[in-house]
């Protein structure tokens, strides 16, 4: 096994680069757009930032997921692809700082935090002991605290063994991971369940925290073949990350289409099959009007049709192919979120407003800006781990 | 040699390392030999391009096997409960997809998987009881040490000597004419 793995490419990401400002600039102005809407608006507002807040963290989320499944495994497929999923979570503290706005429009987004309402509902006085105001806001931080740290403590260990060296750091890592999986799996539920399914307090689902965890999953994916197809547009790693590794993206995106359509439809199937009022309401809503128009969309374009295309080995390798597919599933899951949170908002219909638009761009805009800002200064890969060489060795079989 | 009419089957020739096998593959494609096949203890990398293989059927076969076993199931759920026998069940209609998605999912998965070892089998012409092969006493070495590789006698271009002498000039550490 080679200890120096030979790299031609380089790997520093341009330093000059103004692409964090120019992200952050739509980001801010995408924001200040949608803080003019906040006051022509305020519910509309409020449910248009989750919406595109859950829709970022949740890509954050699934990436922190992703290395620690590849620390955890001592995986060597993937290793020069890691960085890229690594500095998502290690942008997830700052990220914290926009989670704020949704607990200021708690009032606006969730019933339940209205006392009076409250008292006259015994569903939701029956629920208080969870869904109250002040343990909202205590669970938020421990949300944060948590994928924070995790995220910034895996990130730190790679950089700190590109600039050491030191293998020992492997060993570390994967006992950050091993605690973590578990922490993150019950956070993450605990946050889908918060953010998305007290929208509609009365209703509920036991899977629903796997139903969140799989769509954030397929849609990373789809990220992140964009963003390695970004990249190399760019002239970066063209010569590092090769066919073997887009080929396994691309098993990965097809692996979790798959998942996301077990889980969605599971949860879907036993809440129709029992048919009890309390559980068919949430679906009854969103596949009556024109929701249902979102509802069979995702059926088709979240499921059978990425599907069939990347079902046959071939259609995996070709770039153009994955790049279509990944885009139609990035935006599906854009609208699979927007499909649960909104009927909430307005239960007679689809009714899209400007401010979905600009608050997608806003925290898009601030998401992807905090990503290659810190993208920028370190190394594109991890480029001493000690399985680097394996992976690049990574042949191709047609 | 007191025998019967034997049919020659091919011609082995054993060598002793993996990559003298992709050798004399590369050689024997490029002479147009397209009836052979090579056997060793282990899976060679990059044999298969060697060898010029194309990519397996099976692909396709498990394809149409989960195609039929899709339709098949929606096909007898309809008969069953729209035609032959509908039950009310608690209100919802007779002709009511979602519940029927597990087990046409499941006949989807049972089909596939059959499609996949059988279609295995046939592609490998399986099952059979004896191979021509067998009759060489040394080809038992190739599930120890020993790498071989045989040029059938139905291929077009087959001729005893020609073939004899491509193994000769190659190295091979043993040849045999294989009779079936």
């Amino acid at each position: 096994m080679s200890h120096q793995p030979t790299i031609t490419d380089n790997l520093q990401f341009s330093a000059d680069s103004k692409l964090p400002q120019i992200l952050f600039g739509v980001g801010g102005a995408g924001l200040l757009v949608s803080a003019y809407g906040y006051f022509t608006n305020a519910d509309q507002f409020f449910f248009s930032y989750l919406v595109s807040f859950t829709f970022f963290t949740g890509i954050a989320l699934a990436s922190v997921f992703m290395v620690m499944f590849h620390h955890i495994t001592k995986s060597k497929w993937g290793v020069v692809i890691r960085r890229i999923p690594e500095t998502f979570g290690a942008t997830l503290w700052i990220w914290a700082l926009f989670a704020i706005p949704v607990l200021l429009g708690i009032h606006n987004l969730y019933h339940w935090s209205h006392e009076d309402a409250v008292a006259a509902d015994k569903i939701l006085k029956g629920k208080s002991a969870y869904l109250n105001t002040p343990f909202f806001i205590i669970r938020q931080i421990i949300y944060f605290v948590i994928w924070g740290y995790v995220g910034h403590k895996l990130y730190k260990a790679s950089i700190d063994m590109d600039k050491t060296g030191d293998w020992g750091i492997t060993s570390f890592m994967r006992k950050v991971s091993a605690p973590a999986i578990p922490l993150f799996g019950l956070s993450v539920a605990f946050a889908s369940f918060d953010w998305l399914m007290s929208l509609d307090p009365h209703w509920f689902s036991t899977m629903f925290g796997v139903y969140f965890f799989a769509i954030s999953f397929q849609s990373f994916w789809a990220v992140m073949i964009l963003m390695v197809f970004f990249l190399q547009r760019n002239g970066y790693l063209n010569n590092t990350i090769g066919q073997a590794h887009i080929y396994d993206m691309g098993a990965w995106l097809f692996a979790f289409t798959v998942f996301y359509a077990y889980i969605a439809f599971a949860q879907f199937l036993l809440i129709y099959y029992a048919n009890l009022p309390e559980e068919t309401l949430w679906f009854y809503h969103r596949l009556e009007g024109s929701w249902k128009f979102i509802a069979y969309g995702l059926l088709l374009l979240r499921f059978a049709l990425p599907f069939l295309v990347l079902l046959n080995r071939e259609q995996k390798h070709r770039r153009n192919i994955l790049a279509y597919v990944s885009v139609l599933v990035v935006i599906m899951h854009f609208l699979e979120i927007y499909w649960i949170a909104m009927p909430t908002l307005s239960a007679h219909g689809i009714h899209f407003s400007w401010i979905d638009l600009s608050t997608f761009l806003g925290l898009g805009g601030i998401f992807f800006g905090l990503f290659f800002r810190q993208f920028k200064q370190n190394s594109m890969i991890p480029e001493k781990d000690p399985k680097l060489g394996a992976c690049l060795e990574k042949s191709y079989h047609q | 040699m007191s025998i019967k009419q034997k049919n020659l089957y091919g011609i082995l020739a054993e060598f002793n390392n993996p990559k003298e096998l992709i050798n004399i593959s590369k050689e024997v494609v490029k002479l147009g030999y397209d009836k052979f096949d090579t056997y060793s203890p282990f899976p060679i990398h990059g044999i298969d391009k060697a060898m010029k293989l194309k990519k397996s059927k099976l692909g396709w076969i498990v394809f149409g096997h989960g195609i039929l076993g899709f339709s098949g199931a929606l096909a007898m759920m309809y008969f069953m409960s729209v035609i032959d026998y509908p039950l009310n069940i608690g209100g919802k209609p007779f002709f009511n997809v979602p519940a029927w998605v597990p087990v046409t999912f499941e006949l989807t998965i049972l089909l596939s998987a059959f499609g996949a070892v059988f279609g295995m089998f046939f592609l490998n012409g399986l099952p059979r009881f004896n191979h021509p092969l067998f009759n060489i006493e040394r080809f038992k070495n190739s599930t120890d040490d020993k790498f071989f590789i045989c040029i059938e006698a139905s291929d077009s271009k087959f001729h005893t000597d020609i073939v004899t002498d491509l193994f000769k000039n190659a190295g091979a550490s043993y040849i045999e004419e294989v009779y079936e």
